[in-house]
């Protein structure tokens, strides 16, 4: 089963649900998929086992075979490839790898060449417990390459968590592909409400199973509740805002290690996902 | 010969743009009609790429020189393929008015990127 935490708006509780959750369990893997600014590993403590260098393909232009039609420009969606008059320019960087100038060129004279976007870091936590985390290159603008090789790496995973990315745009429909459920970690905030809105809209589209845990309960005002319950969406559980909380996350510590109230929570948010079976 | 103005507007007294590629509108000044035309720039709401992208409008315009506020690595780096040049102009002014400083030779060129590039 994989099942993939997102938000939305960043700063929502995703890490925390997901290095708690996962320490929770007893058998599970876990992808963090912000590969952008990846966190969990702050939280999780293991043996580092493998470190994988993630490439994507940039076009190479044959300048003897190109007769600057500059179709592969036209159909470039992200300026990757501009025709010039008696030059091809490629700008590596905003190449998103998908082919598609080698497929329109109809003289055949673009091929790719590989290019290093980033590096995912496998570690093994506890003996049942693996943890994958990637780290994309600075510079670059895309992770959906690394969080792709990431799904792939651990697509055997018998209960597999995936700590997605902010926001609704490729990345996140990387992170959320092939996913059985999606557990949507909001906050009853104006931002927090109309990001999860956004997010709601993305899950329905790709038909994805989701329910919502509202963190930082305590916090805001109650527009999301009447929110979910006009979309008949599930409350999962709500998860309140406390101060010492924070101090705790600060420390790079668990929570379910230090706070009861926040254990029963992720306990139930378990059960409520996976069912009693792989309750502990 | 063509010269290409960034503008916020799509008239000669306009406001500069003090954004090259991301700007509303390209005012291209014709040397020998002595004409201006207006061309909206598409390249504003490119998601990457903007200034490749506004560089390669001017390019098939056929567009020789370049009047800009900043321009960015990837931008210069296009120009120079369409072997256009580039002169840098100061913000606040109407396009007339930097066009009348280039002119005047008062414009300094564009050697090198003047702003990271943006996305």
């Amino acid at each position: 089963m994989k099942i993939a935490i997102l938000s939305g708006k960043g700063g929502t509780g995703k890490t925390t649900l997901s290095v708690n959750l996962f320490s929770y369990l007893e058998q599970a893997t876990l992808i963090d998929t912000d590969v952008e600014e990846p966190n969990s590993h702050l939280f999780l403590k293991g043996n580092l086992v493998k470190e994988e260098i993630v490439y994507k393909k940039y076009p190479l232009v044959d300048d003897d075979l190109c007769n600057y039609c500059g179709k592969c420009g036209d159909f470039c969606n992200f300026n990757a490839i501009i025709p010039a008059k008696k030059k091809i320019l490629v700008f590596q960087d905003l190449c998103h790898d998908c082919g598609g100038c080698a497929m329109v060129c109809p003289n055949e004279a673009i091929s790719y060449i590989d290019k290093e976007v980033g590096v995912i870091y496998h570690t093994q936590i506890k003996e049942n417990k693996l943890f994958l985390y990637g780290n994309l290159t600075v510079g670059e603008v895309s992770g959906v390459k690394i969080i792709e090789t990431l799904k792939e790496s651990t697509k055997n995973a018998e209960l597999l968590l995936i700590d997605s990315p902010p926001g609704t745009s490729c990345s996140t429909v990387a992170a959320i592909d092939g996913a059985d459920y999606c557990i949507i970690c909001a906050e009853p905030t104006p931002f927090g409400l109309s990001d999860m809105r956004m997010v709601v809209e993305l899950l329905r589209a790709e038909k994805r199973n989701f329910g919502v845990v509202v963190n930082k309960s305590n916090l805001g005002n109650d527009d999301i509740y009447h929110y979910l319950e006009e979309e008949k969406i599930e409350l999962l559980e709500k998860i309140k805002f406390d101060r010492e909380f924070a101090r705790i996350m600060a420390d790079g510590e668990l929570l379910i290690n230090y706070s009861k109230y926040f254990k029963e929570k992720i306990a139930n948010i378990a059960r409520k996902v996976l069912g009693d079976k792989d309750d502990q | 010969m063509k010269i290409a103005i960034s503008s916020l507007e799509n008239k000669e007294f306009s406001k500069v743009s003090d954004r090259f590629a991301r700007c509303e509108y390209f005012i291209i000044y014709d040397h020998d009609s002595l004409s201006f035309t207006a061309v909206i720039n598409t390249a504003k709401d490119a998601g990457s790429g903007a200034g490749g992208k506004a560089v390669k409008i001017l390019g098939d315009l056929n567009v020789d020189i370049v009047l800009a506020p900043e321009l960015g690595p990837k931008a210069l780096e296009a120009l120079k393929a369409f072997e256009i040049k580039s002169y840098q102009y100061p913000r606040e002014k109407t396009v007339k008015e930097v066009l009348y400083l280039f002119y005047e030779k008062k414009l300094p060129e564009l050697l090198i990127s003047t702003s990271k590039g943006r996305h």
